[in-house]
């Protein structure tokens, strides 16, 4: 399997980096999901809108605490202690957020699995990797095997899965797909037997077994060293082309993203920065947060005796600035900053950026920005446009065409 | 390693200590204070009389000439005659090592059957009701030292309800019902504290659990609640409880020697306690080589139980 970067655009099947006529395959529209603990509420997700379409691979990036994990949890209602609400939270038409625990279960690995961070730690240690796959094939239901609790304890404590049944056989098979030499074997392995890298590729197996159409995997190659990386994420793109599932991919690296993502949201604080296709995100970022971030990713022709780091630390969510919660650490922060944060829509189809800066009052120099402190802010833009030379060849403008 | 030689091993080790636990019991009962010959013959003996039941009784010999002549005799499964009733003190072992077990086996099955549901029922539903009920219950087993709780059901049960007899031992053979209505309620004094400490236990490893990455991962593959607990969790949250159970057995056994007192049988910790006022040192040998005996027996046998429920654990680890 080579290692070698993807090219950022793909073809795929159903791959659609426009925005399309057919509803996406998952829309969430202003979530908050709000954790109450003894210091107050914690807002951890934060107003977050984006829309993942059929096929495609769509990466949500962010620090660690920016709510990427919690916004994964919360569509699956996974998030534990939380207060879950959204404008709208669909999958395929159907509204997530109005389905009791037991319709998310069927949701749950059969439509929308997900891979976890840390497989050492998210495998069972005390059963056998087949086993494992084996249960969600079973759940899945076509196989026709029982998986009441009595049914599911008399296989592991008294007969063991059968190596014949139709659900280890899938699973099996699941094993060798997702790559891994002597499946047969290595299905009555335990997870301790096996490397981290096998054990990511299990989670995966074991995150198709139920034919699902979304597959979220929240930071799935941080715990593996980097050659084992670029094969874990060769494997999900392998897997998007084979089976035409939509991959939800969370992650703090921007490279990961460049190589395997066709579109992308930047999260900060728990809310939306900004979100576009990949390409466009990398070659004409509009947030001052997306710059740097990009600016901090060390590159092969670099010049920089420092990489650019942006200052300073994500605000403690207990305790968040008024407006935009970046605007502490943001060199272009300007009066219109404290006001709530808005959408501004860029000429690229799906590319979406919260922050004023794109405000049109204060682009067009009109009436209402007299509301706010003019000079201020006028002055602030023109320190920003002019530190920025190095990463934006093309520059926006202010010139009111955006909308 | 294989599970055979594994537990080869294991039995050689336990009998080592075994080794050990009789030579201190050995030294430590000729440094009580008080001459088993005296005490058999009573304050006024004469001194002639004592002299010769210590020569008698090989007292009179070096320490270390007693020492060896004893373990040589342990070694072909001779633990002596007792001082007191001339009888063997095998003899006497086996009469009374049948109600104690008896006693503490029962007693383990109790609290098990009661801790471990109880348990994770309060894990599970941690800060409502049932975990309130499981948590006090527990809490009330605890505090209470099980002669405590002997007498409390011998009031309630056997005095005012008269349900089952208050003192004495039936044997099984001679009923298996009779000898539940003897046993049910010293078994219960020793069950009961050991059972509310195994109570926390369990809650407190299922909690553990319940928070692990990979219950997440299972509630992430649409698996029910019920699944999840019991496929997923039960087994993982047993781990340390198995080596927790292993090791409170000694506090099981030491509770069993004053519930013996309480319901007057003629038990295990009756004979030890007897044979200390007597000075009856083979009596008193034998019965902590019987104790330990069961004590790294069934440690053992929790720790073989360990390596079938744990599969990270191999057998004697990495040789």
């Amino acid at each position: 399997m080579s290692s070698q970067p993807r090219p950022t655009q793909r073809a795929g099947p159903s791959v659609s980096t426009t925005v399309t006529e057919e509803p996406p395959l998952l829309a969430v529209d202003n979530l908050h999901t709000t954790f109450t603990t003894e210091r107050g509420d914690v807002p951890a997700v934060d107003g977050v809108s984006f829309a993942i379409n059929e096929g495609e691979v769509f990466g949500i990036v962010g620090e660690s605490g920016s709510g990427k994990s919690v916004t994964a949890l919360s569509l699956l209602g996974l998030a534990d202690g939380a207060t879950v609400t959204a404008d709208r939270l669909c999958f395929r038409d159907e509204d997530l957020l109005a389905k009791d625990e037991a319709a998310l279960r069927e949701i749950r690995g059969n439509d929308i699995s997900m891979i976890f961070q840390d497989p050492m730690s998210s495998l069972n240690p005390v059963m056998t990797v087949g086993e494992q796959i084996a249960e969600v094939v079973r759940h899945h239901g076509d196989v026709g095997e029982s998986q009441s609790l009595f049914a599911e304890l008399r296989r592991k404590y008294v007969t063991g899965t059968s190596e014949s049944s139709a659900s280890w056989q899938r699973a099996v098979e699941l094993l060798d797909t997702v790559g891994i030499p002597d499946p047969a074997d290595r299905a009555n392995e335990y997870p301790h037997q096996l490397s981290g890298g096998m054990k990511q590729r299990v989670m995966i197996a074991q995150a198709l077994a139920g034919d699902p159409d979304l597959i979220i995997a929240d930071e799935p190659t941080t715990a593996l060293d980097v050659t084992i990386e670029a094969q874990i994420l060769n494997e999900l793109l392998d897997l998007r082309d084979e089976f035409g599932v939509s991959i939800m991919l969370i992650t703090h690296d921007l490279a990961v993203v460049r190589e395997t993502c066709d579109r992308v949201a930047v999260m900060y604080a728990g809310e939306m920065m900004e979100t576009a296709d990949t390409r466009t995100l990398f070659e004409d970022p509009r947030h001052p947060y997306t710059r740097g971030l990009i600016d901090s990713i060390p590159r092969t022709d670099d010049d920089r005796e420092w990489l650019d780091a942006i200052e300073g630390n994500v605000p403690d969510p207990t305790a968040k600035p008024q407006g935009c919660p970046f605007r502490t650490r943001c060199d272009a922060a300007f009066s219109l900053c404290e006001e709530p944060l808005v959408a501004y829509s860029a000429e690229e189809p799906g590319h979406r950026t919260w922050c004023h800066l794109y405000n049109d009052a204060v682009a067009n120099d009109g009436d209402e920005v007299q509301r706010v402190d003019d000079a201020e802010a006028k002055q602030l833009i023109q320190e920003h446009e002019a530190s920025d030379d190095l990463v934006t060849p093309q520059r926006p403008n202010f010139g009111g065409e955006y909308r | 390693m294989g599970m055979r030689r594994y537990i080869a091993k294991r039995v050689a080790h336990a009998l080592v200590v075994i080794y050990i636990v009789a030579t201190i019991v050995f030294f430590a009962v000729r440094a009580i204070p008080g001459d088993p010959a005296r005490v058999l013959l009573g304050g006024d003996a004469s001194a002639e009389a004592i002299a010769a039941l210590r020569e008698e009784m090989g007292l009179t010999e070096p320490l270390y000439v007693q020492y060896i002549r004893w373990m040589g005799r342990i070694l072909q499964g001779d633990l002596g005659t007792s001082v007191f009733s001339d009888q063997s003190v095998l003899q006497m072992l086996i009469g009374v090592a049948e109600p104690t077990l008896s006693i503490a086996g029962l007693g383990m099955l109790i609290a098990l059957l009661i801790a471990i549901p109880a348990g994770i029922t309060s894990a599970v539903k941690q800060y409502q009701w049932e975990d309130y009920v499981a948590t006090t219950v527990s809490f009330i087993g605890i505090s209470m030292p099980g002669f405590w709780i002997g007498i409390v059901l011998l009031i309630i049960f056997a005095d005012r309800l008269g349900w089952v007899p208050a003192f004495g031992y039936v044997s099984f053979r001679q009923g298996i019902i009779p000898w539940l209505k003897h046993i049910i309620l010293p078994a219960l004094a020793v069950g009961l504290p050991y059972g509310g400490i195994l109570m926390r236990m369990t809650r407190s490893s299922m909690m553990e659990v319940l928070n692990e990455d990979y219950m997440r991962t299972a509630r992430a593959k649409g698996l029910d609640g019920r699944l999840i607990v019991f496929k997923h969790g039960l087994q993982n949250a047993l781990i340390p409880i198995v080596t927790v159970a292993g090791i409170l057995l000694g506090v099981l056994l030491g509770g069993v020697v004053a519930v013996e007192i309480v319901f007057g049988i003629q038990g295990l910790g009756r004979l030890l306690i007897a044979s200390i006022q007597r000075r009856d040192f083979p009596a008193i040998q034998g019965a902590v080589i019987l104790i330990s005996f069961v004590f790294v027996f069934m440690n053992l046998l929790v720790d073989v139980l360990y390596t079938s429920i744990n599969p990270q654990i191999k057998y004697g680890g990495s040789e």
